[in-house]
């Protein structure tokens, strides 16, 4: 079982992003569970999104986890939220942010110690320059898909075009870039 | 002119993060979910100006959105001319006037909504969005010419 | 016949409104009242989407509250056709006037009921509070634990409902965000094969019938009003074995079996946890985990139908058990929780009258994690060893604050 925590703000897209990734996983084969613990429900509040990933079928229902994968897509919740929660030895964090790796762990004490589990990408900027809006969900799934090593990147790209096929072309070329760029940015 | 006024209410306690409070046990809460506003007398609580009333901590006021902002409103008293349009129109009352003054933006509970900039009239606006990471005296800097009206 | 075909994949990922919502477009509901609440909402807004983009040949009616909604689905039901709507909580609340009318003038009526708490203090998340609420309003229960089973159970209860010898209607309960929020591999039927199995509604006594003009919704008082209630609840009682076709029917045609009573790991179970909704397949983790790591023969029985009320089926699986925990979701309001109070009635008829304590837990969408569950069965194997109940007999699980508990064993 592969279980991945979203720490996100209601409107960056965590539980599309989370949703688009379990749709992506399934296509493999596998079981997976895509579900998000919402905050006060207006845009803009903080929310954590959940995947659970594995060979056979999901029953385990309960929010808690003890995520392998830590995925911050907004950079002040690295700061705000408890994103070490629950953490195991192996937990990889994926964060956006403008900060070099350093300078983010020098801000956050609960990274201190794990500096090679942590990852950084400016998905903000990213979906700024490739979207035309923030929504840093897309490039973190770029992220995801390098750190990972879950899928080669064109699979995904195929299949996100699928997941977004409703979209005007303009959105879709958009999202690709960002989320190549991440996979090629994320260090 | 200050930019960011300091609440009395988050001098005193510290403001806090939405949500973030400790949590009680059942022994501990409100009966019949109760909360209130302010702590102690508030009998004159009308004719106290937001930054000196007592606060409780159950009161918004106290709780602080400013991390919700991707993008925030910059204030540039030059160009203002007090019309108050931005202190009627502004969803989270965070448009600090004093006496018809305008003073500043209270960046504790503004969500980056960019109404204030949006119903503002003057020529060029008295305030306009930057990033959150802009610095105020950079934001101020890089302030547009007015525009000049279009011959028909 | 609808104008658009409907794309679907053999494997989809969906959450359980969304897959709740693909049963009413392949059933092809006639008419759906709704007026949208949290979490059901999708549900509503998807069979809209359905009709406005010609998937459903229906009519999606928006009224002005959750009783005129069900009202509106009376009267359309009276009128002859298939009905469906979906509420939650409030919404469910302000229902309850009119379920009971539905029920009583037999209309097969389908409900999809997302639970979720009952303010105050108001709360949009997951608990069994609305279910509960329904549980006397003499309509078929029928109770999914995750979004391939909302989907599975939706189709089954037109089935049920419409068949002419039960004339009820039935609610298919989902858990509030944890089922109708969480996205999974969902495994559709075709259209074909869901219509075919649901087959065309077949109306009874409806009111666009002119050759023979009826009455809806009678006056009786003593005279007539006792031998209407008994019939109806014998109709509701007969059901069970229309619900044990349908199912074995669903199973040749999906190979996903339903039981109105699911166990798990039973068949040597020392110990069990009684419960409802998604909570029963978390506490099939935590039976796994607690045989393989801890030795403890800990097995799931779970009602599959919530009402009618399986008391044999409840009795047959847990004789053997010398310890039951029993789960209920809902703010038991000055007594024991309603599901311990019903396993514990049908255990009092059997010989062996297994221990049975009560836990109340998840209120408002508390969380209830594998951990959680462990301990129950941990108390549970602690009851059995005493061969008393060690604990308070009701308990609450998953509270913060000092331990809270009423009632002991009387002994000796």
């Amino acid at each position: 079982m592969t279980e991945i925590r979203w720490h996100s703000r209601a409107g960056q897209g965590a539980v599309t992003g989370a949703k688009s990734l379990g749709d992506i996983v399934a296509t493999t084969g596998k079981e997976v569970q895509a579900f998000a613990l919402y905050g006060s429900a207006k845009r803009g509040a903080a929310l954590r999104a959940y995947n659970r990933i594995d060979d056979k079928p999901i029953i385990n229902h309960a929010k808690f986890m003890r995520p392998d994968y830590v995925l911050v897509i907004d950079p002040a919740l690295a700061y705000t939220d408890d994103i070490t929660l629950n953490d195991k030895e192996s937990t990889k964090y994926i964060v956006t942010t403008h900060l070099s790796k350093e300078e983010l762990i020098a801000g956050i004490p609960a990274l201190q110690g794990k500096e090679d589990r942590v990852y950084v990408v400016d998905c903000v900027q990213i979906s700024l320059d490739e979207i035309g809006r923030s929504i840093p969900n897309a490039p973190m799934l770029g992220a995801f898909v390098k750190i990972s090593g879950m899928f080669e990147l064109d699979y995904f790209l195929e299949n996100m075009k699928r997941v977004l096929k409703k979209f005007p072309q303009k959105i879709i070329d958009g999202n690709m870039r960002a989320i190549t760029r991440a996979y090629n940015e994320v260090k | 002119m200050p930019q960011d006024l300091k609440l009395k209410a988050a001098q005193k306690r510290g403001i806090h993060q939405l949500g973030g409070d400790e949590l009680v046990g059942w022994d501990e809460v409100t009966q019949g979910v109760i909360l209130t506003s302010f702590e102690g007398d508030a009998s004159d609580i009308a004719h106290k100006k937001a930054e000196e009333r007592n606060y409780s901590d159950f009161n918004s006021y106290t709780a602080t959105v400013a991390p919700w902002r991707v993008i925030k409103p910059v204030f540039n008293r030059d160009i203002c001319i007090d019309c108050q349009n931005c202190w009627v129109w502004c969803p989270d009352s965070s448009i600090i006037s004093r006496d018809k003054q305008m003073l500043g933006i209270d960046y504790d509970h503004c969500k980056g909504c960019e109404v204030c900039s949006q119903v503002c009239p003057t020529n060029p606006k008295s305030l306009l969005m930057f990033s959150e990471y802009e610095e105020l005296d950079v934001a101020l800097s890089q302030w547009p010419e007015k525009k000049k009206k279009e011959k028909k | 016949m609808p104008k658009e075909k409907f794309e679907l994949n053999e494997r989809e990922v969906w959450d359980g409104n969304y897959a709740a919502s693909q049963a009413m477009r392949q059933a092809q509901v006639d008419v759906m009242a709704a007026y949208p609440i949290t979490p059901s909402t999708p549900i509503v807004e998807n069979y809209g989407s359905y009709v406005a983009n010609g998937y459903v040949d229906g009519e999606f009616v928006m009224v002005e509250s959750e009783h005129a909604a069900m009202s509106a689905c009376v009267g359309a039901s009276a009128a002859g056709g298939r009905v469906a709507t979906a509420t939650s909580s409030q919404g469910f609340a302000l229902m309850v006037e009119v379920l009971y009318q539905a029920s009583g003038m037999r209309l097969p009526i389908v409900l999809n009921v997302v639970n979720r708490a009952l303010a105050s203090p108001l709360n949009v998340r997951g608990d069994h509070s609305d279910m509960y609420l329904g549980r006397d309003s003499g309509w078929i229960q029928l109770d999914a634990y995750n979004a391939q089973e909302a989907y599975d159970l939706a189709l089954c209860a037109f089935r049920i409902g419409e068949n002419h010898s039960v004339r009820l209607p039935v609610m298919v309960h989902q858990d509030g965000f944890v089922t109708s929020h969480t996205a999974q591999n969902v495994y559709p039927l075709s259209d074909e094969e869901a219509y075919n199995f649901v087959g065309d509604f077949k109306p009874v006594d409806d009111m666009l019938d002119f050759s023979r003009p009826v009455t809806y919704g009678a006056q009786t008082e003593e005279d007539w009003h006792f031998e209407h209630k008994a019939k109806q609840h014998k109709a509701l009682m007969d059901s069970r074995k229309v619900i044990d076709e349908v199912f074995a029917e669903f199973k040749k045609l999906s190979g996903r079996e339903y039981k109105r009573v699911e166990s798990y790991m039973m068949e040597d179970a020392e110990v069990a946890i009684v419960a409802l909704g998604t909570t029963v397949e978390t506490a099939r983790v935590a039976a796994m985990e607690l045989r393989e790591k801890e030795g403890i023969k800990a097995g799931v029985v779970s009602p599959r139908v919530f009402r009618p009320f399986p008391f044999d089926l409840i009795r047959d699986a847990l004789e053997n058990v010398k310890a039951v925990g029993v789960m209920d979701r809902s703010s038991p309001g000055g007594a024991m929780g309603a599901l311990f109070n019903e396993v514990s009635a049908a255990l009092y008829t059997t010989p062996n009258r297994p221990l049975v304590s009560n836990y109340i837990y998840g209120l408002g969408g508390r969380d209830c994690s594998v951990e959680d569950l462990k301990e129950v069965f941990r108390d549970q194997k602690a009851n059995a060893d005493a061969g008393h109940i060690t604990t308070p007999i009701q308990q609450f699980s998953g509270l913060r604050g000092p331990k809270l508990g009423f009632f002991e064993t009387k002994r000796s």
